[in-house]
């Protein structure tokens, strides 16, 4: 079976974590706890081109007390950058970390516009979106808490890299 | 120690692997239980089986590569965690080389990882809190900036006032430029509601009463219409007290003139709880680790009880704003970090160093004992130590791998005692000194509190307000100078350049106004009348049979302006003139310092035919590479360079006018020399084959009516 290394990135409180453990567990807890260094969780999936073991990496959210380590995508054949629609900072950091991952590689990526059964919170404009949009294979607004698109955006992924 | 009583006393929580051969591993010493489960297959000589922890077969690659080298040395794999079938543990690994043997440790570190997550979790709650808090005083201000600056306020628009208040969680008020309450929201009342105590004061006013007890900065801010951003305490006996963040902000009219204030409040009273629960967040701030406002605060106190001379230092952080825009918020904490720690490694002793607000940093500097009277030789310590903090940001900063950005720090100074003996008093000069530091031109600069400060800042008021009634009144006029074809003698064109004849006086320079104007955003209104009236003759020029060109000058702060372009498409169709007899004058700093917003602007008026030069060629950045990226059509030789040509010029001294001609020519661009006051100098460009020039040799600046009769004569 195929085993292919992905990696959940995201300024910190994005709700990373959460949706792996929606995803691989079916788990959601309202309460918020930040995650330190890596986890790393194994998931089976069915792709028109077989069966796929993701190796789902959760690397800590980058922000003021943790730094960006392109070590960790060594070998990734994806990555998801996660943002939190009720905070307008989390889509620019997210932006700003892309950046940082495509200097060290150039493996597809997807953005993950979460906590989608929040109200949105921040203001920016389609047109803005849009742009943020168009350096991602695709985006999936998510609900770690409801499931929301967890499942389509992970077997979309898994899809990607299977081809 | 035997490795058993360690292991009783939990100290060896650990797996420690030696390695033996390529692939193959030998355990040293292995914990109980944890261990096994980890790596079943390390029994003996081991290999790593393909089924063993992910992260720990990837660190095992950088592992390698260390014992490879054969040098001395330790890695660290970072902190992971591991579900185990009965449990979850907290990993860290490292990798040794040490006397030729390769050592691979693995830790079990649950206790402190817990002890790190809740350090962590408190000041990422708090990091949210705050961010949020900040982004609603943010949005709230661009919102109102966009409601409330126009000129009119119709029965639609004050709805969407209304209704922005109503919507928000923030407490606000709308003030008039005097303080007056023009509006407010029910939640700036909620903030103080409280049945215990009744206020006897409006919200606002009580807010506006604590800013101004509690901030020396205050009565600066808002003599010069800034915006400040800072936490009140609001003490309410008997009960706890409430912790507040304020915003205040005021709202410009286009021609620059405050029409309002905006004043948003929150209650920050959680996050500062929060805060108390972890002793060092209290008194340092979070990125640099330095201590923060209110320590400093605290020390400053201690300090001028202790009656020895010091120098308190403001540091103020130069368009720090634009490093944040242009590169996220990420780096900019980054750029901080780093500047902070450059800082610090220039304080000595019992110097302190503090982060007082986003881009503020304060110091007290001891300075060395010596009689009052001596202030030369305590602003001689002060000035060299202040020189030192800013050459400490004179290279550049690095903040992550390709970002490269440039930082400018400006201080303002006042010294104890001779300055004052009160901590309000020394914090409120310094913060005057800075503010006056930023008014220079230069990328860093320092300013000690003095008497005349006070009156340049009076004066620089004065002029301000002048400014502000010439507009008003259109004390402004246009003079035209010639520009010719050195080839045929004949004006082909006119560069168009402000004059402001105020009432009762003579006309005021340039140079004394238009930098004024620049600071103040009083240049936008201005800029705008001298493209209208620039049109406006030149469509009279025109109108003549004239077909000269017309050159306008755009300053820094117009091509911030977002409307620029609208205002230019709507004079071209005001005043029916060709759009390819315009030109717009660009200097090489403003090139640099807004690269895609001029990127765009000239990609946009070379659509209408308009053309584009660089002003003050050699003199700015020198950057070369924008020459062929942006849409140029001539430079212009700064003047500075033709006054070199005497007729004892040496060939050094116009290399570089024949280095900037024949640049300009390999580019396809025109050439026009500035400055022109001799033959000698006409006759040299003529030579070298520079056929367009300005100068007084030509003619001076003239008023309107005799620049159509130097014209006539002309033809």
């Amino acid at each position: 079976m195929m085993q292919k290394k992905v990696c959940l990135l995201g300024a910190s409180g994005v709700g990373k974590t959460s949706l792996i453990k929606q995803y691989v567990e079916g788990i959601f807890s309202e309460k918020y706890l930040t995650s330190i260094g890596v986890k790393i969780d194994k998931k089976q999936v069915e792709t028109k081109s077989g069966q796929v073991k993701l190796m789902i990496w959760d690397i800590e959210g980058i922000d003021r007390y943790c730094g960006f380590q392109p070590k960790y995508l060594r070998g990734a054949s994806a990555y998801i950058i996660v943002s939190d629609q009720t905070r307008s900072q989390s889509l620019l950091e997210g932006v700003e970390i892309q950046k940082m991952i495509k200097e060290v590689t150039d493996i597809p990526g997807l953005l993950a516009i979460n906590k989608s059964d929040l109200p949105e919170a921040w203001h920016w404009s389609q047109k803005e979106l849009e742009d943020i949009q168009s350096g991602y294979e695709k985006t999936f607004h998510t609900s770690a808490k409801t499931g929301e698109n967890v499942e389509n955006m992970f077997t979309h992924l898994a899809q990607i890299i299977a081809e | 120690m035997d490795a058993s009583l360690l292991k009783t006393l939990g100290l060896l929580d650990c797996i420690i692997i030696q390695r033996v051969n390529t692939n193959e591993f030998e355990v040293l010493y292995m914990s109980n239980n944890w261990a096994t489960e980890l790596l079943p297959e390390a029994v003996g000589i081991f290999t790593f089986s393909e089924d063993s922890s992910p992260y720990l077969l990837d660190f095992l690659i950088d592992a390698k590569n260390l014992w490879n080298s054969e040098k001395d040395g330790k890695i660290d794999s970072g902190i992971w965690s591991e579900q185990l079938p009965s449990q979850l543990i907290r990993l860290e690994a490292t990798a040794f080389y040490k006397n030729k043997n390769q050592f691979l440790q693995i830790n079990k570190i649950d206790t402190s990882y817990e002890e790190k997550q809740k350090t962590l979790q408190i000041a990422r709650e708090l990091m949210f809190s705050a961010d949020k808090i900040s982004e609603q005083h943010e949005y709230l201000h661009a919102k109102m900036d966009e409601l409330l600056s126009g000129p009119t306020q119709t029965f639609f628009l004050k709805q969407q006032i209304s209704q922005a208040l109503e919507q928000t969680d923030l407490g606000v008020a709308i003030l008039t430029p005097e303080l007056q309450i023009v509006n407010s929201n029910p939640a700036l009342k909620a903030l103080f509601t409280d049945s215990n105590i009744k206020i006897n004061i409006p919200e606002d006013r009580l807010v506006i009463e604590l800013f101004r007890t509690q901030y020396p900065e205050c009565e600066r801010i808002f003599s010069t219409g800034s915006t400040w951003s800072g936490e009140l305490y609001w003490l309410n006996p008997p009960r706890h007290g409430k912790w507040l963040k304020m915003t205040i902000h005021p709202i410009m009219s286009a021609n620059q003139v405050i029409q309002y204030w905006i004043l948003s409040v929150s209650d920050i009273t959680q996050i500062k709880f929060l805060l108390k629960r972890n002793e060092k967040l209290v008194h340092f701030d979070a990125v640099t680790d330095l201590p923060n406002r209110q320590f400093f605060w605290k020390k400053l106190e201690e300090k001028v009880n202790q009656s020895l001379p010091f120098c308190l230092l403001y540091c103020d952080i130069k368009n720090f704003k634009r490093i944040n825009e242009l590169y996220g918020h990420q780096i900019g904490d980054q750029a901080i970090k780093e500047l902070a720690s450059r800082l610090n490694s220039i304080t000595q002793g019992d110097d302190l160093l503090a982060r007082i607000g986003g881009t503020e940093f304060a110091v007290i500097m001891n300075l060395k004992e010596g009689s009052p009277s001596q202030s030369i030789k305590y602003q001689e310590q002060c000035s060299k130590f202040a020189e030192e903090l800013i050459n400490s940001c004179r290279i550049p900063f690095y903040p992550a791998p390709g970002q490269k950005c440039e930082i400018g720090l400006n201080v303002g100074a006042a010294v104890f005692p001779l300055d004052s003996s009160n901590a309000e008093e020394l914090m409120k000069y310094a913060d005057l000194a800075v503010y006056s530091a930023k008014k220079q031109k230069s990328q860093s600069s320092i300013q000690f509190y003095s008497k005349q400060l006070i009156e340049a800042s009076r004066k620089r008021i004065e002029m301000e307000d002048a400014l502000r009634v010439a507009i008003k009144n259109q004390e402004f006029e246009i003079f035209l100078q010639p520009i010719l074809d050195l080839s045929t003698n004949k004006i082909v064109k006119a560069e168009a350049l402000i004059r402001w004849r105020q009432k009762g006086h003579a006309l005021v320079s340039p140079e004394e106004f238009i930098p004024l104007a620049e600071q103040t955003g009083l240049i936008i209104p201005i800029g705008k009348w001298v493209i209208s009236e620039a049109f406006r003759l030149l469509a009279q020029l025109n109108k003549q049979g004239e077909s000269i060109s017309i050159a306008i000058n755009l300053s820094p702060r117009q091509i911030s302006d977002r409307q620029l372009f609208e205002f230019i498409q709507s004079n071209v169709d005001e005043y029916k003139i060709n759009a390819q007899k315009v030109e717009f004058e660009l200097t090489e700093g403003v090139l640099i310092d807004n690269y895609e917003k001029v990127h765009l602007l000239l990609e946009q008026i070379h659509e209408l035919g308009m053309k584009v030069s660089i002003d003050d060629f050699g003199t700015g950045y020198s950057s070369l590479s924008y020459l062929q990226k942006l849409r140029i059509d001539h430079l212009k030789i700064d003047r500075a360079f033709i006054k070199e040509l005497t007729e004892s010029s040496k060939e050094g001294d116009f290399a570089l006018i024949l280095a900037i001609i024949s640049m300009a020519k390999s580019l396809n661009l025109g050439v026009i020399a500035e400055g022109v006051e001799t033959q000698v100098q006409r006759n040299f460009l003529v030579t070298n084959n520079c056929n367009v020039a300005q100068g007084y040799l030509f003619s001076p600046p003239l008023p309107f009516i005799d620049f159509c009769q130097l014209l006539k004569g002309n033809s």
